[in-house]
């Protein structure tokens, strides 16, 4: 799949732009704060309606504007959908072939996007929240019906956690109620498990080889995963709730005591073993680099695998990151096949023939002009 | 911007509304400036009324301007079936279908410990009471299919199984004249989940 063109208004520092892209690779070149990752957000917006560095929309808003509109055109076996996203103060419209979808998982999904920027370097480094992030982002995108689970999970755990506090505070005593919202968060938690094995199962089919192959033979990833109850991933669904079952009322205690839910896929975590240790601990920075060089690539080739198209690439001040070997892998992985937007304030130092006949912008304080 | 008295007060009573904003307010107390006479008496009297004249029933807590309401003073209508709902308005969508001979209990909410709401703050211990002495063989659970509806129809659920009160749960499903092509995957699971023997 690729996007044909963009239209923004209000839309962080573009008051109004229109652009068409290249359907394989589009260079957005600019010195620093002038609107390449502006850009870049807008895209991966029309994908997850959400952006992937801030949670509150307001701040894509255009300062002093009321509302902000992305407006796309992607292509997906031959046929043009419009995908539109409007964001106002009052909240956000996502419209798919021009009809609202007023349902998250009825509108992500139809554009499939996977950006690559330098906070994505912090996948192995950072905390497990930005590896929970990362999952969730990536099935929900395969899959939208994940994303339906994973908001009713968020739901039931707040309302869990709440009666948790009102236990731990003896505001309240009977528990009762606890139990249905236990069982509530079981059937959701158990759900999203199993998804996240499945999709591991996958990933780990794709990442291996990729991995190997970037680190010239020399590395073996494995990707494992770390749950807050004892379950294997072959387990099926009735399984999975019965350890849930027996975790929580082994728990009960200790989670009044601490007013707070304590076992559920909220608190689990990926670990990444290269030749059998820990990367997050032992790993050197080049190590978890390729990693999630690693990673990023796997889910190209995993989506295309299940949805049949490739996902649009987006490669955000990354490439200058790379040393010259991973560089040209990613380079040639994505040659052909996958439209590419890769920002950077400089082209020199990038010499590859992929380069040499992209589409090149240039970004100049909320204006954008091609090059011709 | 300064209004005269009367109507900044009427504006501030509209956005007392669901649903109104500021705007919509200011739009609509101008209209009702322009209205007859006659039309704005009926209005104010109707709202009074509305309020005064009507109460909840005492039995299954519908609002009604008789107590019990008719449905509970009903001797044609079958005692051992009860039927759970969160509102008032989903008793008239039960009773438009003209399907339901059997008795209501509104609960006039959810229970949601994130809003405070625990089962003392809705109609659940009312409901209990009824079962204990109104031989009801049946209790149908019509909460909205969210998380809150879920959870309390499980937590009546758990309440009342010990005593062997057949316990059922609205299906979901799809929604009639629709392809079923379009229905979104979640809507279908659930179907699926609830398909029944022919
Ligand atoms: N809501 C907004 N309204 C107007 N300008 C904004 C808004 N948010 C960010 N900016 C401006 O956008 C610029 C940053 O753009 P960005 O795309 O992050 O830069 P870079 O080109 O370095 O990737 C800054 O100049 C910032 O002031
Ligand atoms: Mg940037
Ligand atoms: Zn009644």
């Amino acid at each position: 799949m690729y996007i044909k063109d963009i239209k923004l208004r209000s839309f962080r520092n573009y008051e109004r732009i229109q652009l068409e892209f290249d359907d394989k690779v589009n260079v957005i070149i600019g010195e620093n704060a002038q609107g390449k990752t502006n850009l870049m957000e807008a895209i991966y917006l029309l994908a997850f309606t959400k952006s992937h560095r801030t949670p509150r929309d307001k701040e894509l808003i255009q300062w002093d504007e009321e509302y902000a509109k992305i407006e796309g055109s992607i292509y997906k076996r031959n046929r043009r959908f419009p995908l539109e996203i409007i964001l106002s103060k009052k909240g956000k419209k996502a419209k798919l072939n021009h009809l609202e979808q007023k349902r998250l998982s009825d509108y992500i999904g139809a554009l499939n996007v996977v950006m690559f920027a330098p906070e994505d370097l912090n996948l192995v480094k950072g905390s497990p929240q930005v590896r929970r992030r990362f999952i969730d982002m990536e099935i929900g995108q395969i899959q939208p019906a994940y994303i339906y689970h994973l908001g009713q999970y968020q739901k039931v755990l707040k309302q869990r956690n709440h009666l948790l506090k009102d236990l731990q505070r003896h505001r309240r005593t009977d528990k009762t109620m606890l139990y249905v919202l236990t069982d509530q968060l079981i059937e959701h938690a158990s759900t999203l498990l199993e998804r996240r094995f499945k999709f591991l199962k996958l990933l780990r089919n794709w990442a291996g080889p990729i991995h190997e192959s970037i680190s010239r033979q020399l590395e073996q990833l494995e990707v494992l995963y770390d749950a807050s109850v004892e379950v294997s991933e072959a387990m099926d669904l009735e399984t999975i709730s019965n350890r849930y079952q027996e975790k929580f009322s082994k728990i009960e205690d200790k989670e009044i005591d601490r007013g707070t839910t304590l076992a559920g896929p909220h608190r689990d975590d990926l670990i990444f073993h290269v030749n059998g240790k820990d990367v997050q601990t032992y790993g050197s920075q080049g190590q978890q680099r390729t990693t999630a060089l690693s990673l990023k690539l796997a889910e190209i080739e995993l989506i295309h695998s299940e949805v049949g198209e490739y996902p649009i690439l987006l490669l955000d001040d990354v490439l200058s990151e790379l040393d010259d070997f991973r560089q040209s892998h990613l380079l040639h992985t994505i040659q052909g096949k996958v439209q590419t937007f890769v920002s950077t304030t400089s082209i020199d130092g990038i010499e590859h023939h992929v380069l040499k006949e992209a589409e090149i912008f240039r970004v100049e304080n909320g204006t954008i002009e091609i090059q011709k | 911007m300064y209004y005269p008295e009367p109507i900044s007060k009427l504006i501030d009573s509209f956005t007392k509304l669901p649903g109104i904003g500021p705007k919509t307010a200011v739009r609509l107390a101008f209209f009702v400036l322009e209205m007859e006479e006659d039309d704005v008496l009926e209005f104010g009297k109707s709202l009074v009324n509305a309020k005064r004249e009507l109460t909840h029933c005492s039995v299954c807590g519908q609002i009604t301007d008789q107590d019990p309401c008719s449905i509970c003073q009903d001797e044609a209508r079958d005692n051992s079936l009860i039927c759970v709902v969160q509102d008032p308005k989903d008793v008239i969508a039960m009773e438009k279908m003209k399907e339901f001979s059997g008795k209501y209990h509104v609960l006039h909410g959810a229970i949601s410990p994130m809003d405070g709401i625990g089962p003392e703050d809705i109609n659940v211990p009312s409901l209990l009471n009824r079962l204990k002495d109104e031989g009801v063989e049946e209790l149908i659970l019509a909460t909205n299919p969210n998380i809150e509806g879920e959870a309390t129809a499980m937590y009546i659920s758990r309440l009342v199984k010990p005593s062997g009160i057949r316990i059922t749960r609205l299906a979901h499903g799809l929604p009639m004249g629709g392809d079923l092509e379009y229905a979104d995957e979640v809507t279908l699971s659930k179907a699926m989940e609830g398909r029944r023997e022919l």
